[in-house]
């Protein structure tokens, strides 16, 4: 009798121990991190030194000094640029990978994954090299007559930073749009056909809004994504090509103001909770789960 | 009902994917508002009739007459067509009026025109109340109604239905049959009916056509089917049957005997041509119904011959007996059905009972 309340309470025990440790390496690894910042962003530094009395300081700052606000914004209308721009271009691709059969679906659309395998660094290398004043661009555009001379429209500024991130962010939105076309039901198509709409209005009115969810995970995909990019920007930005991820970045570095930082992280992180947020309410559509 | 006009023809039509083919020269004539059902085991072609009228497939070969008119080549949107999906097909991220009144909304029609339409049709399957309500928010039984309405507001010429009842129970399949029927008496609109499961067609149907691998093998209302197959198939699938094989003897008049491991049965072959003109020793069968079958008294002196009882299953209404006859009671396995009686089944298991039927319950097939 003892012995099977024994073994129950190991049994219990040791399902606990499973479902402490489930849950810890979440909380240690990403919710402690995030909490240690928060705290930080209160603290405030002098001389170089961080110093831990509590203070108001560092959102003061942000909210007043006339630099940040205006790049932060800025930021956020690149980021949101970016990803509307990687959903115009995804779409079609995703939608012709559906139109595909069988096997060459799957290989054009690893194909179109590839670029994920390789180095961030190398890539944003590559398309500097194209985007440069003498870069592959600049020559097309000038040897088909477009441009009589290289231009500088999109060498070191805001549009390389944009182009370059639309380039890189690409693969992530393809994948969700063609996974959510993917699974649309064939039978929904025919049925709209059958009753008698035409190949146009079958796409706007059944294909289309069952893939907005997939659009919608896309879009907050690569806006939180780009957001919390300071390397493209870094290097392909210039002097001109400002970002606020460029400002967190010197915070941790060469100025050394990690509160400063901390706070600037905290009101990033906000936006890309909202970003998430918004992203996941309209990725799940009503009723598509029959 | 004989008199109605062929609505749709369809001439040596077939169908292969590939080299595999799947229809081969089929010709089936559709009547204006009959309820025609395409019968067949899995495998038969039946569905792909179905798509090819739709004109979800196109066909290979032949031709599909509306009204005389080729539409072989016509795409989907404009055939005056509408389907029954086996899984519904219903939109998801609509309404239930958003479903129905979609066919009319692609049409341009005007939204009080829709409005109108779709309250009315919502009114005939029953479902007023869910007007404003999601597909996933629905029962099968509910779902299988706006499927229905959806189809029908158009006012097609014909409405496909693809084994539309496969999916629900079998209570709620038996109200939907009764109800699928009344409601085409009630709009008089072609029904074509696609289904693998014989009760659905005998119960629903004005005409069946069976089909078994890529071929029809009877059209004919269920009576027809059932009392006068005209193959082993359709003796065998259509209904319980009792076939015994045997020899072909001389036509007597509207009769004509086999020679079988029974002795000599002899079977009507009022109507059926074919069975005058098959010449003396051609292999056939004799065929009659469990129901037809039953222990012989002294008048009968026809088809008479003994068997063993080899089972009895109570199956409610009715008793059916397996019973072993032929030489050493054993060389043919015959059922038969008597209506069950408070008070016990006359027969008894393992008994040596001799058995008769009526020539003119009896039929012949030729194999």
């Amino acid at each position: 009798m003892s012995a099977v309340v024994t073994t129950q309470l190991a049994e219990r025990r040791s399902s606990l121990l499973v479902t402490v440790l489930a849950f810890a390496a979440p909380v240690i690894f990403v919710l402690v991190p995030l909490a240690i910042f928060l705290v930080y962003s209160f603290f405030s530094v002098d001389q170089g030194t961080i110093v831990y009395a509590p203070t108001l300081g560092n959102y003061v700052r942000f909210f007043t000094d006339p630099i940040f606000l205006p790049v932060f914004w800025n930021t956020i209308v690149l980021c949101v640029s970016v990803a509307v721009i990687c959903i115009l271009l995804a779409y079609p691709a995703a939608y012709f990978l559906t139109t595909l059969r069988g096997r060459w679906r799957y290989a054009l659309l690893m194909l179109l994954l590839v670029p994920l395998l390789m180095s961030y660094v190398i890539k944003i290398y590559a398309i500097r090299s194209i985007l440069g004043l003498n870069g592959f661009l600049n020559k097309a555009l000038v040897a088909i007559g477009i441009l009589q001379q290289p231009s500088t429209l999109f060498v070191f500024n805001m549009n390389a930073i944009l182009l370059t991130l639309s380039l890189l962010l690409i693969p992530f939105a393809i994948l969700p749009i063609f996974l959510s076309l993917e699974r649309i039901p064939q039978t929904l198509l025919r049925a709209s056909d059958d009753l008698g709409a035409s190949g146009l209005q079958t796409f706007l009115r059944i294909t289309l809004p069952l893939s907005l969810p997939g659009v919608a995970s896309a879009a907050s995909f690569v806006f939180v994504l780009a957001i919390g990019d300071f390397l493209t920007p870094q290097m392909v930005g210039g002097t001109s090509g400002f970002t606020f991820g460029r400002i967190l970045y010197s915070q941790f570095g060469t100025a050394y103001n990690w509160p400063f930082g901390a706070a600037l992280s905290v009101a990033l992180a906000i936006v890309v909770i909202c970003a998430i947020l918004i992203g996941e309410r309209f990725g799940r559509s009503r009723g598509t789960s029959v | 009902m004989n008199q109605n006009p062929d609505l749709l023809t369809l001439r040596s039509v077939s169908k292969s994917y590939g080299t595999v083919a799947v229809l081969h020269d089929i010709d089936l004539s559709i009547r204006d508002g009959e309820f025609l059902t395409v019968l067949g085991p899995s495998g038969s072609g039946k569905t792909t009739v179905l798509r090819l009228i739709g004109g979800l497939e196109p066909l290979t070969t032949g031709d599909i007459r509306l009204d005389g008119q080729d539409i072989s080549r016509m795409p989907i949107n404009k055939r005056p067509f509408n389907t029954v999906f086996q899984d519904y097909a219903l939109f998801p991220h609509m309404t239930v009026s958003g479903n129905v009144g979609y066919g009319l909304s692609v049409r341009h029609v005007q939204r009080k025109e829709i409005a109108r339409r779709v309250a009315e049709a919502l009114e005939l399957v029953q479902l007023g109340r869910f007007a404003d309500r999601f597909p996933a928010q629905l029962s099968g039984g509910q779902r299988q109604r706006v499927a229905l309405a959806r189809a029908l507001i158009c006012r097609p010429r014909l409405i496909l239905l693809d084994e539309p009842l496969a999916a629900l129970d079998l209570e709620l399949r038996r109200q939907m049959q009764e109800f699928l029927k009344s409601i085409q008496r009630e709009i008089k609109t072609t029904f074509l009916f696609v289904t693998h499961d014989q009760e659905e067609a005998i119960g629903m149907a004005d005409r069946i056509c069976v089909m078994q691998a890529g071929h029809i093998r009877q059209l004919g209302t269920p009576h027809e089917l059932y009392y006068k197959p005209n193959c082993e198939f359709v003796a065998r699938f259509f209904g319980e049957n009792n076939l015994v094989a045997g020899k072909l003897g001389p036509v007597q008049g509207e009769q004509r005997p086999i020679e079988t491991a029974l002795g000599r049965l002899i079977c009507s072959i009022t109507d059926q041509p074919h069975l005058k003109a098959a010449p003396e020793g051609a292999s056939a069968f004799a065929a009659f119904r469990p129901e037809a079958l039953h222990l012989a008294d002294a008048t009968d002196g026809d088809n008479r011959f003994s068997g063993i009882i080899a089972d009895l299953a109570f199956a409610g209404s009715s008793t059916v007996a397996t019973i072993k006859a032929g030489a050493d009671n054993a060389a043919q396995r015959l059922r038969l059905r008597t209506p069950s009686r408070i008070g016990g089944s006359a027969l008894r298991s393992g008994e040596t009972v001799a058995l008769s039927f009526a020539p003119h319950e009896g039929h012949l097939v030729l194999a």
